[in-house]
């Protein structure tokens, strides 16, 4: 305290008020701002709490050091340590009534003028306060004084007297110390050791001491350099901890000859060490010119002695601001609290964290443990701010039967919530495919009814250089356009892809009141001018931009394509062409693309990324030459396998390609859901049997197992076997009872949880089930519990019928 | 997205680890009181502490669940150099009619000579393993050869790893393609710049753990380490805690290409790296998709991390360890209180949400 690096220290009683001081004194008052707003005039500590400055003391020039009294007083009394050496009691109270009273201003005054360095109110003999001197010949350097002994006996040397010239009241002089210690010798640190109130810690010049006030000739020491700082650990009253320069000893009283443990050493000079008062083991440090609190977490008790290991520590740091910080103190009762000061006198407030340990329960919640607290941490489930997370996702649909609707297959996007394109795209070409197999299966029973679920790919492969193409009118133009005949191949390509339906029929009239019913008039538009009806489109269009929801700005575009001109150097071309990339809409971007396309190159239709991959293949199935149809094709696919986008699902079909697909959809989304019941709405049974389509399965199942959604499991399995008998045919029962040990009180019927899907879990004694368990390790092959639960199911059956 | 409320504990000290059964329903804490407590989470969804009772002789660092397969048996491992394994005892008692469970010991594991900082279960499909780690850097796996006495246990490996050992994950994954791996991570401190995270794979040929592969890039003390759960995917996500969050993809290099029978190569990319906790971080959990990681540090607070669509991991939530949310804007991390900064006064909004609800 040089007068430009300020000291704090929290009040010991009245634990809102702490006292920062420099060339001064200042007492403040701490705030908790959390229900109210910053007072004017208050400092914000941190984010919850503010410090309103209650008084200032400029009494005590020269201060060194200062302790607070540590018995309770309304008055705040604080010895102050002087450069002189002298001891001032002084106080930053108001209450002039206060027993104290006579107390401030008293002087201890040592025989011989040099620093105080240090001082120690004793914790027991409220009274007793060490003061710790510099060096000064042959006298004592610890002086004890007891701040209530009688003012200074007549007996006093005049000089003495004189030292305090300009003080009116000589009368507050002390000169008598109770003891004197440490003769020829300098004090540096002071503690006392609470487990008896007569024993002082000193850390002298070269040595630590221990003094005993019963016999002062005689005192335990130990030679050390680290004599700085000397504090008692509040929880283990034998560990003490002191330092020199950058390192810090650990003591153990009970063995004193050596310190238990250093710390690492620290780059720059310390310049406090204190213990954490409200926590075991925690001790703060700093440094010099730094804006960090070292923190050494010893988890361990002390050990006993004898013992070599060394306990635990662990090493943090804090930054509580971004200055440099002058100085420290812990709060005295709020757990792991400190406030700091910078040299500029800035102060901040602000708690040491727990290292915090933390688990994810299977059903998103997270728990954690910060200190001794517990907290649970649960997504609100009705927050549709931010995008639920997959593993909420599967269990939502796991419970509105997601992926078991083998009749209207389109439905299951319904059940996913009809949220994701993507999903909404591959239940549609699952749906589509489902009924083009069985309508191939009616026509030509056992003919290319697996061709279907090939996808798009393999079917247009099967039909290479069988095409030709023609010239087709434009309805309503006098204009050709070159377009594939359309073969069966591309007949089922265009149906799969949705544009045209059952039969022979090419009318994508249907399609296209669908799209217009649903308000999709772009596309629906762009869809009529690729089946080269520009009537319709326009009509279309007119139809949206009157619409309730609808876009004005659809008759600007209808216009615009209205005056479309087969003109090649036409002004119309060329505007279009330029602004047609300004269009935000895709499909009205297409639209245009494709009417300013030269024949046979439309790599501004099927190169639109953000145009839905089925209607860029049938659009390509529409004008395509069977090679680039092809090359597109392929493309296309490696395209979707590589972004696992499931819209690609369409040209792979079920087949391999279509696991490798899969496979990247799964390693981006962990969807396992989908995956298992995308591969089992119709696959072949050499691409079920694949490793990694098991596998999803096997993960599927084991997430119901963990959300306990037996009956899930049950249908899931169930559905499963239908496609794959090979998967162990399973007795519809075996699947209700996955094992699991559950203590006896679910006996007593526990009601029924939403996720436990109603099923009520039937409780099975310990001993039973590791008698049925045995079963299992005779032939534990493999680890699926279902099996040996089924042979085991004889007892089970009668609870099941 | 995320409220928090507050349990009370009653551990007579810091709690270090909290683990969660297979269902979620039953949940382990264990502290440096010597204790682990069992809570049970009744139909209200409030937890209730079931049993709690005297494990150790010094701090217990880990409490771990089996699979619920093999019976209600948890593993906790402690500065006493032990690790433990524990059954539930079921049957009428007393203890019973006061909705209290009884935990018995079926045996203490005393290879260590250090203490022993970390204990999991293998995963389900290897049968009752399970993996401790100590500070004298040893791996050791047990098994128990027969599942229905769980009082008999056989070391069967012990992995030096050169470093004091502070946590060890088991690669979840049961996909015959994927060998079982263990990874360690070692909070040693001495500044020597080796690498802090290494994986062993079990090798069929030789029928030992073989080392796999060293994090070269994680010099710095590792607090945790946690692979995600592996749902299907083609490659393994490990989260490492040391002075910042990490994420690393570990991708099977196909067999094919590597000579045959030799461990197998991975590529290994960092996907994310984050120091928003400013300092030291000391745990990482995965929820139970391996899409959400949550991550502790010394900045108090608890954090979330997600990837989208482009694999890129953001921030995604931040609480602080007292459970009130700390405002979304400020993701910088910078939670310390730094002077004069004009922070809004979130605590009127948050009360209400952070409701002091007590049970037990």
């Amino acid at each position: 305290m040089s007068g430009t690096k300020p000291d704090i220290l929290w009040a010991p009683h009245q634990v809102d008020r702490f006292v920062v001081c420099d060339s001064e004194l200042s007492l403040y008052h701490v705030e908790s701002t959390v229900n109210s707003e910053l007072k004017a005039g208050s400092l914000r500590l941190s984010e919850d709490s503010a410090a309103t400055l209650l008084s200032i003391n400029s009494d005590t020039p020269y201060m060194k050091c200062v302790a607070w009294y540590l018995n309770y007083d309304p008055e705040c009394l604080l010895a102050v340590g002087q450069a002189n050496g002298r001891v001032v009691l002084t106080s930053l109270g108001q209450d002039h009534n206060s027993k104290f009273k006579d107390l401030i201003g008293k002087e201890f005054v040592p025989k011989h003028a040099r620093q105080c360095n240090t001082l120690a109110w004793n914790p027991l003999d409220s009274n007793w306060l060490a003061a710790g001197l510099d060096k000064h010949r042959a006298d004592f350097s610890v002086l004890i004084w007891d701040i209530c002994s009688k003012y200074t006996p007549d007996i006093v040397p005049m000089e003495k007297v004189r030292l305090s010239a300009g003080e009116t009241e000589t009368t507050l002089l002390v000169t008598k110390p109770l003891y004197e210690l440490g003769q020829n010798d300098a004090c540096l640190s002071l503690c006392w050791l609470p487990r008896d109130q007569k024993l002082l810690l000193a850390g002298m010049h070269r040595n630590l001491a221990i003094f005993d006030l019963r016999n002062t000739s005689q005192k335990m020491f130990v030679n050390t350099k680290a004599v700085q700082g000397v504090t008692v650990d509040p929880y283990f009253h034998d560990r003490v901890a002191s330092f020199y320069e950058g390192q810090v000893a650990i003591w153990d009283l009970r063995k004193f000859e050596k310190p238990v443990l250093t710390l690492t050493e620290q780059p720059k000079p310390l310049t406090k060490v204190a213990w954490c008062p409200t926590r075991t083991g925690l001790l703060a440090t700093l440094t010099r010119d730094s804006n960090i609190i070292r923190l050494y977490d010893m988890q361990h008790t002390p050990t006993p002695i004898g013992d070599e290991t060394e306990p635990t520590i662990i090493e943090r740091s804090v930054q509580p601001c971004d200055n440099y910080i002058a100085s420290f103190a812990w709060h005295p009762t709020s757990q792991n609290r400190m406030i700091v000061v910078t040299p500029n006198r800035t102060m901040s407030d602000f708690t040491v964290f727990e290292r915090i340990s933390l688990a994810w329960s299977p059903i998103t919640s997270l728990m954690w443990a910060c200190g001794r607290h517990l907290y649970e941490c649960a997504e609100e489930e009705n927050d549709n701010s931010l995008e639920k997370d997959i593993a909420t996702k599967m269990r939502l649909r796991a419970l509105s039967r997601y992926g078991l609707d083998t009749e209207q297959v389109w439905r299951n996007h319904i059940l996913a919530g009809n949220e994701d394109p993507q999903l909404k795209s591959l239940w549609y070409t699952l749906h589509f495919m489902k009924q083009y197999t069985e309508d191939m299966d009616q026509k030509s029973p056992g003919n290319k009814g697996s061709l279907v679920y090939a996808g798009i790919k393999s079917i247009v492969k099967s039909s290479l250089g069988m095409v030709e193409s023609s010239r087709h009118n434009w309805s309503g133009l006098d204009k050709q356009s070159d377009i594939q005949n359309l073969n069966e191949e591309r007949i089922l390509a265009l149906q799969l892809c949705g544009w045209i339906k059952k039969g022979t029929d090419v009318d994508v009239g249907p399609f296209l009141n669908s799209l217009v019913q649903e308000g999709e008039w772009e596309r629906a538009a762009a869809v009529a001018l690729f089946n080269l009806d520009i009537r319709r489109a326009i009509q279309i269009l007119n139809e949206g931009a009157s619409s309730e929801k609808g876009d004005l700005n659809l008759n600007v575009v209808a216009m615009a394509l209205s005056g479309y001109t087969d003109e090649k150097n036409s002004l119309w071309r060329e505007m279009c062409s330029t602004l047609r990339l300004q269009l935000n809409n895709p499909y009205l971007c297409v639209m245009f693309a494709f009417l300013t396309s030269e024949t046979g190159s439309y790599d501004g239709v099927l190169y639109e990324n953000k145009v839905a991959v089925r209607d860029r293949v049938a659009f390509a199935c529409k004008f395509l030459s069977d090679s680039q149809l092809n090359r597109y094709i392929e493309k296309l696919t490696n395209e979707m396998k590589e972004a696992g986008n499931l819209e690609g699902i369409l040209l792979t079909g079920l087949t391999k390609d279509g696991v490798d697909l899969m496979e990247s959809y799964v390693d981006r989304t962990g969807d396992v859901q989908t995956a298992s019941y995308c591969m089992l709405q119709g696959s072949p049974l050499d691409v079920l049997k694949d490793e990694r389509v098991q596998y999803w399965i096997e993960n599927y199942r084991n997430l119901l197992d963990a959300w306990r959604f037996w009956h899930k499991r049950a249908e899931f399995d169930i559905h499963r076997s239908k496609l794959d008998p090979s998967s162990k045919p399973l007795a519809q029962t075996a699947a209700m009872f996955p094992f699991f040990r559950k203590s006896p009180e679910s006996k007593k019927p526990s009601a029924p949880e939403t996720e436990a899907d109603g099923f009520v879990l039937l409780g099975d004694t310990a001993h039973e089930q590791r008698k049925a368990a045995k079963g299992k390790t005779s032939e534990a092959e493999d680890s699926q519990p279902l099996e040996w639960t089924g042979q085991n199911l004889s007892k089970f059956e009668p609870l099941v019928q | 997205m995320f409220v928090a409320r507050h349990i009370a504990a009653d551990h007579k000290d810091l709690i270090h680890d909290v683990s969660f059964d297979f269902h979620g329903r039953r949940m382990a804490t264990c502290s440096s009181d010597q204790s682990v407590k069992v809570w049970d989470k009744s139909e209200s969804g409030d937890w209730h502490c079931t049993a709690s009772w005297k494990t150790h002789s010094g701090s217990v660092w880990r409490v771990t669940w089996a699979h619920p397969e093999f019976g209600q048996v948890l593993a906790s491992c402690s500065f006493d150099r032990t690790a433990a394994v524990w059954e539930e005892i079921v049957g009428e008692s007393n203890d019973k009619l006061r909705g209290q469970s009884h935990w018995v010991k079926r045996t203490t594991l005393v290879d260590s000579r250090t203490s022993v900082t970390d204990v999991k279960f293998a995963p389900k499909h290897m049968g009752l393993m399970l993996a401790t780690c100590s500070a004298d850097g040893i791996v050791r796996i047990y098994e128990a050869p027969d599942v229905m006495n769980l009082s008999q246990w056989s070391l069967q490996h012990e992995i030096s790893c050169k470093l004091s050992c502070s946590c060890i994950s088991w690669n979840p994954s049961s996909s015959r393609a994927h060998s079982p791996m263990i990874a360690v991570g070692s909070d040693d401190s001495s500044p020597n710049a080796m690498a802090k995270v290494q994986i062993f794979e079990y090798s069929e040929n030789t029928r030992k753990y073989a080392k796999a592969e060293t994090l070269m890039t994680v010099t710095d003390p590792v607090h945790d380490i946690a692979f995600a759960p592996n749902l299907g995917r083609s490659f393994h996500i490990l989260a490492v805690a040391t002075k910042d969050v990490r994420i690393f993809t570990l991708k099977p290099v196909r067999k094919e290409l590597t000579s045959s029978g030799g461990p197998t190569k991975f590529e290994i990319h960092i996907v994310a790296q984050f120091d928003n906790h400013n300092s030291q971080v000391w745990r990482v959990s995965w929820n139970i998709t391996g899409t959400v990681l949550a991550s502790s540090g010394d900045d108090g607070c608890v954090r979330l991390w997600k990837a989208n669509y482009m694999d890129n991991w953001k921030c995604t939530g931040i609480l602080k360890g007292n459970g009130s949310p700390v405002n979304g804007n400020s993701q910088q991390g910078n939670s310390n209180p730094s002077l004069g900064s004009n922070i809004p006064n979130l605590q009127n909004s948050l009360n209400g949400s952070s409701s002091g609800r007590k049970h037990s």
